[in-house]
């Protein structure tokens, strides 16, 4: 049900602290019968869902007098004297099949005629104290709320002396340590050079080490500490670094080239996005640079037209989500994607749910509905251009005219070729509609006629779709400010046609540092909200991305929970730690790459990830970051791993996407054709196209995040799918033929000789003694048993793939 | 602000990184206020072991039969002589359009059904006709997505991953979860995905056409040499088990491999449909035209259900009858009547109709009004609509809830979307606002915030 206009008009001035209702006492007659008849009824039937002791179910509450005078969602519950307008006596005739009350049972007869009686006497109510809904409006403290670790300054803490302080190369060990020995926690000892080149190079670049990086680095003379550095800073140079901390960054972007959900159409132009991102991590860009660009890069300053399409292109960040193209309520719709937004920006560079409070106060967090609908000012004063946009029902499909229009194209001669063909294709359909038009004149049975209606429809959309836009190469997914800039108004209870008073758009009052926010009028807010956001001062921003950092260098976060530092998230193992880093992050002007090599050139990303058998009892799980984690390897990094050994990966970047070049209806209903790529595509495996709901196999069945959610951390799960694609997929098997292939295609190599070989591809190490043994008994087993000519090459594909199945192939230890 | 909820969290992750020994615990980690589930998990190691309800279930497993476009339950299954008498009134949009076939009591119970359905029928007795069901949206996508995963506004897991999330499933040689021929759109894999629960309890897509699952077959090895590889790799997991000392992930490879090779074997024998009679297959109408595709999938289900997998979903497309209603229902009963029929008397035949759980049903129903003033269809409903049950521990012979008197609205024993879910939950025995995860700082469930269990319709 819609509030009519006097029941808004009722609730702003309660709001203001005016009482529409300025009634006498209630008489002792008046009092009795209340008394009598009324107050044990409103007990037994409706204070289960309507009282500030059980729930507030509709926002109305009829356990106090002040309660029912503020009404509910619905607008005003009692008009004093007048039954027949009263929402409650209506509810409890059960008359109107979308108001009964109670919902699953009808009152006695008597029962009804006492409401009546009572309502029609002015609805005498000697109860007096507060309204319980008055009284949550005020439940969150902000000033209390700031005093939640999360929400404190990051402080500058002196590292604490470790007693083994030799042990330590630096203040992140000295923190480590420090807490180790307090715990009475014994620390693992040093990783092999075999074991390190290796969790290194897969950290960095999401690919293994070539047997020659191995051999340089095992036989580097300098010490184990300037070996290592020059390994972590050519891996840092190379452009594969990008590719690795840009796919880390996209899934908590939430990055996919589709809509998802009801109408699933493509986003050809997504990928530009995605090739932002990477070029960012591999240029070092400063973090809070990267974070202002997303949020407001076409608002920020320019001296290039590439500068510009740049920042244009990194906003595509808002224009990603996955809304319901399907929705036909354009103020639902609106607001959809405004929560879609804030929760994106809210959980990337925060790590707070604020969402939660679009439709009440955070149940845990100091974040009240006007902080939510104070940011949610900021993006409803904001366009995004995904391509698409939502008209209801059918004829939901890609759309060119919603996309910003870049200053350079592609190359001149690919734009061109693209118009020419636009311009045919255009002329092809509108050929083709003439000419259904006239069979439509002519024929008179009714079948034929229904086909050439529906092919009709069918062109007409095709062409419509094709829009001002069609055939240009130069677009790309953004936002921009909207015509109208304005505050957005609460929906009480996340319902966007309840509306209450507008809030003035702001950001995250418990997040506050400075003063307060000072938004220009005319303008959305976004850039203000960036530059807020970007600030050393901000509680936030420095810590969670360092913890990002960190997490993606031991496997876990010093704050585990690494989308959530608020309350139900995990408290911070090592605060002082993690203020560290967040200290040195912004001191080294927010470069990630600095970030990371600190954190890498520490002794404690070095060591072991060998279990101690004397930490068992005091912390099992290693939260204390007393040795290295095993971690599983991405779905991209097995994947980009079995096609470098198996000699068929390319690192060259793939220009754009194969979605560019897919149909553009919804993806498997006459759209998206020529999407898929194959599974054995050469080119590294963040290139390939994410398409929601329409993801690979093997990408579904290691883990790959839901692309429609902010995942900052991936699930790890073991089954048998995975075994199933390791004992018998076409590119396990392919790749271990191509590496047998080239293993035998060397000439002077003892079967001995190739073994090793064998494992240094695989696994970047050599074989023990038993490993050759067991190899080769193998392989001889395998020889002796086999009967035709191909048996050499079987012999070394099945060791491979051997390899490759094993469980240290898709570990770094 | 003083309720942490750690201590939960902290006593969890102690108590499984104490006790747990198989594989899967992280896959775990999610589970909170779930202690049982968890301990369950954890003895057995999988992520997929079998656990224990809340409480006594009545059905142990779920075979859904989604018929996707909104079937017109006003010429099907929702009587309305009222409806029949109003035929033509109305102008325009307005034009009622009187139910296209003929009703008749059917079984001892009597209830009515129409002529469209003469094998079903025959099951009346076990049939439990819902005609109260309600949802929010009337748009093919919106409420297809809602009746897989309870929600149209966020992506969320669907319920049969959160059924196989709160039981696992019986066999450990097959999917917990299995869709045969979903469609592609309309939400396609998000209807069967586990959104943030765990890979682990997604469902696995089977097709009537091809091996069933990927990579299910080596192409080149036999099963000798491939046994002699298998063997190789898993010496191998456990010289780096020896290495690293216990570790319950290297563990869980250990044991994905020895599922995977049964698998092998056990997939292809439970979809095989030659091991069945040809009087079976004639049963289900398998190798006549109309009835051949979905009497597969439902021969495939019995067969999924034999074996013990828990939840199974089997699709018919194409009941979106804006036009010719009269000759496209027809086509379509005659695809679907013979199979259901086969299926639900092949699993009495068994002993297995009452702790299985049948549900047939769209995404929503059709309106009373005809298309437009001419049309020989129906427009969308979402206000009111069929679905029925069967077996799993409801009422036979039972017509629960009612339309209006021509049969737009549900006015009684409303069944909306979550209370669909709750009911089904309750019956495998889980309590709907028990089973929850935790993903962004929420405790999420498969009902949100609503759903109430529809306890008249539970025998």
């Amino acid at each position: 049900m819609r509030p009519t206009a006097p029941a808004l008009l009722a609730f702003a001035l309660l709001a203001a602290g005016f009482s529409p209702t300025v009634a006498a006492p209630p008489s002792a007659k008046e009092t009795a019968f209340f008394e009598n008849k009324i107050r044990p009824l409103l007990a037994e039937h409706c204070y289960k869902c309507h009282s500030a002791d059980e729930k507030v179910k509709g926002g109305l509450l009829l356990d106090s007098k002040a309660g029912w005078e503020a009404g509910g969602d619905s607008g005003d519950a009692i008009e004093p004297g007048n039954p027949g307008d009263s929402l409650l006596i209506k509810a409890v005739l059960h008359t109107d099949p979308d108001l009964q009350m109670p919902p699953k049972y009808k009152l006695a007869d008597a029962e009804i005629e006492a409401l009546t009686a009572w309502v029609k006497m002015g609805a005498p109510d000697p109860r007096t104290g507060d309204s319980g809904a008055v009284k949550q409006a005020s439940e969150i403290d902000i000033a209390a709320g700031k005093q939640f670790w999360a929400f404190q300054p990051v402080k500058r803490v002196t590292a604490p002396q470790p007693k083994d302080a030799a042990w330590a190369k630096s203040d992140i060990d000295r923190h480590l340590k420090a807490d180790a020995e307090a715990r009475g926690l014994q620390v693992a000892g040093d990783a092999n050079r075999w074991e390190l080149i290796r969790r290194a190079t897969f950290d960095l670049t999401g690919l293994p080490p070539s047997p020659e990086d191995i051999a340089a680095f095992v036989k580097d003379p300098a010490s184990d500490d300037d070996a290592f550095a020059k390994v972590v800073d050519r891996l840092l140079k190379s452009p594969q670094f990008g590719e690795r901390w840009g796919r880390h960054w996209l899934d908590v972007v939430r990055y996919a080239e589709s809509m998802g959900r009801t109408r699933n159409v493509p986003f050809p132009f997504a990928w530009r996005f995605r090739d932002y991102v990477i070029d960012s991590f591999n240029a070092d860009k400063p973090f809070n640079r990267f974070l202002g660009e997303q949020i407001a890069g076409d608002l920020l300053p320019h001296n290039t037209p590439a500068q510009r399409d740049e920042q244009i292109v990194a906003t595509g960040f808002l224009a990603l989500g996955s809304m319901d193209l399907n929705e036909r309520d354009a103020a639902q719709f609106k607001m959809d994607q405004v929560d879609e937004q804030i929760d994106v920006t809210t959980r990337a560079f925060m790590a707070m749910t604020v969402g939660c409070a679009r439709c009440h106060d955070h149940k845990f967090d100091p974040v009240a509905q006007e902080d939510y609908y104070a940011l949610a000012g900021i993006f409803k004063s904001t366009e995004a251009l995904s391509g698409t946009k939502n008209k209801g029902g059918g004829g939901n499909y890609y759309q060119p005219q919603f996309l910003a229009t870049l200053s350079e194209g592609d190359s001149k001669n690919a734009e061109e070729e693209a118009q020419k063909e636009a311009a045919a294709q255009r002329k092809k359909l509108q050929n083709q509609i003439a000419e259904i038009k006239r069979q439509l004149g002519d024929k008179k049975k009714s079948a034929d006629q229904q086909q050439l209606r529906k092919r009709l429809k069918r062109l007409n959309q095709e062409l419509s779709s094709m829009g001002a836009n069609a055939g240009k190469q130069n677009l790309a997914m953004a936002a921009e400010d909207a015509k109208n800039v304005s505050d957005c108004k609460l929906c009480v209870r996340g319902d966007p046609h309840n509306l209450g008073e507008a809030v003035p758009r702001g950001f995250l009052r418990v997040a506050h540092y400075g003063g307060e926010p000072d938004i220009p009028t005319g303008a959305s807010g976004r850039l203000e909200l960036a530059k807020w956001l970007a600030s050393p001062e901000h509680p936030l921003t420095a810590r969670v991305m360092a913890n990002r950092v960190w997490q993606h260098l031991f496997g876990r976060g010093i704050v585990a929970t690494v989308d959530n530092f608020g309350e139900t998230g995990e408290r911070p193992v090592n605060p002082a730690l993690l203020d560290h880093l967040a200290v040195r992050f912004v001191e080294g002007g927010w470069s990630v790459k600095s970030l990371v090599r600190e954190i890498m050139l520490s002794r404690a990303y070095r060591l072991s990830s060998g279990d101690v058998a004397a930490n068992a009892a005091i912390d099992p799980g290693n939260d204390h970051f007393w040795r290295q984690n095993p971690r599983r390897l991405e779905v991209e990094a097995i994947r980009d791993s079995l096609l470098a050994i198996g000699g068929t990966l390319t690192l060259e970047r793939p220009h754009g996407s194969p979605v560019q070049r897919a149909r553009k209806g919804e993806i498997g209903k006459g759209g998206g054709e020529k999407a898929d790529e194959r599974i054995d595509a050469p080119f590294r495996s963040v290139y390939f196209p994410v398409i929601r709901s329409g993801l690979p196999e093997m990408f579904e069945s290691f883990d790959f995040p839901e692309p429609s959610q902010v995942i900052g951390k991936r699930d790890v799960t073991t089954v048998s799918t995975q075994a199933l694609f390791f004992m018998n997929s076409d590119l396990v098997r392919e790749q271990a033929n191509g590496a047998a292939k080239a293993l035998l295609a060397r000439a002077g190599l003892d079967p001995n000789a190739r073994i090793h070989h064998t494992y240094a591809h695989a696994l970047g190490r050599r074989p023990s003694a038993a490993e050759q043994n067991q190899a080769a008994a193998y392989l001889q087993n395998f020889l002796r048993e086999a009967k035709d000519k191909s048996a050499e090459q079987d012999a070394w594909s099945n060791l491979f793939q051997a390899l490759f199945a094993s469980a240290e192939f898709r570990y770094v230890l | 602000m003083t309720c942490r909820n750690s201590f939960t969290t902290s006593n969890r992750r102690d108590f499984l990184r104490r006790t747990s020994a198989g594989f899967g615990w992280l896959a775990l980690s999610g589970l909170l206020g779930e202690s049982t589930r968890a301990a369950a998990a954890g003895a057995h190691g999988s992520p997929l072991a079998e656990r224990a309800p809340h409480f006594a279930p009545k059905a142990k497993r779920v075979i859904f039969m989604f018929m996707q476009g909104g079937p017109s339950h006003l010429d099907m299954f929702d009587w309305k002589p009222a409806l029949k008498k109003a035929d033509g009134k109305g102008d325009g949009k307005n034009r009622l359009l009187a139910p296209q076939f003929d009703y008749k009591p059917r079984g001892k119970s009597g209830l009515m059904i129409s002529d469209l359905w003469p094998e079903l029928s025959k099951h009346a007795d076990d049939l439990c006709l819902l005609n109260g069901c309600h949802t929010s949206n009337a748009a093919h996508p919106q409420a297809t997505i809602a009746m897989h995963t309870g929600s149209v506004t966020f992506v969320r897991p669907s319920m049969g991953s959160w059924i196989v999330y709160g039981l696992g499933t019986a066999n450990q040689d097959l999917p917990g979860f299995v869709t045969i021929d979903p469609a592609n759109n309309l939400g396609g894999a998000q209807n069967y995905g586990s959104a943030f629960l765990p890979a682990s309890f997604q469902g696995t897509r089977i097709s009537t056409g091809a091996r069933g699952i990927a990579n299910i077959a080596n192409p080149e090895m036999d099963a000798k040499e491939q046994r002699k590889h298998l063997d190789l790799v898993q010496e191998m997991n456990r010289g780096l088990l020896a290495r690293t000392g216990a570790n319950p992930e290297i563990e869980g490879v250990i044991e994905s491999f020895e599922l995977a090779y049964r698998m092998q074997t056990s997939v292809p024998n439970t979809l095989d449909l030659n091991k069945e009679s040809a009087a079976v297959k004639e049963k289900y109408g398998i190798g006549s035209g109309g009835t051949d595709n979905f009497g597969k999938q439902c021969l495939m289900a019995r067969r999924l259900a034999e074996k013990g997998v828990r939840f199974i979903q089997v699709t018919h497309r194409g009941w979106d009858q804006h036009n010719s209603l009269q000759s496209k229902l027809q086509q379509n009963c005659g695809a679907v009547d013979k199979p259901v029929a086969a299926l639900i008397s092949d699993l009495k035949e068994r002993g297995m109709l009452e702790d299985t759980l049948l549900v047939w049903g769209g995404e929503f129903g059709r309106s009373p009004q005809a298309q437009d003033a001419k049309g020989t269809g129906r427009r969308h409903n979402n206000r009111g609509f069929s679905m029925w049950m069967a077996g799993g521990g409801v009422k036979g012979g039972l017509r629960y809830g009612a339309t209006d008197e021509t049969g737009g609205t549900a006015v009684e024993g409303k069944i909306g979307t979550h209370d669909l879910h709750a009911t089904m939950l309750h019956l495998l025995g889980l309590n709907h606002e028990k089973l929850t995860y935790r993903y962004a700082g929420r405790d999420f469930r498969l009902t949100d915030v609503a759903g109430t269990v529809v306890d008249d319709i539970i025998a």
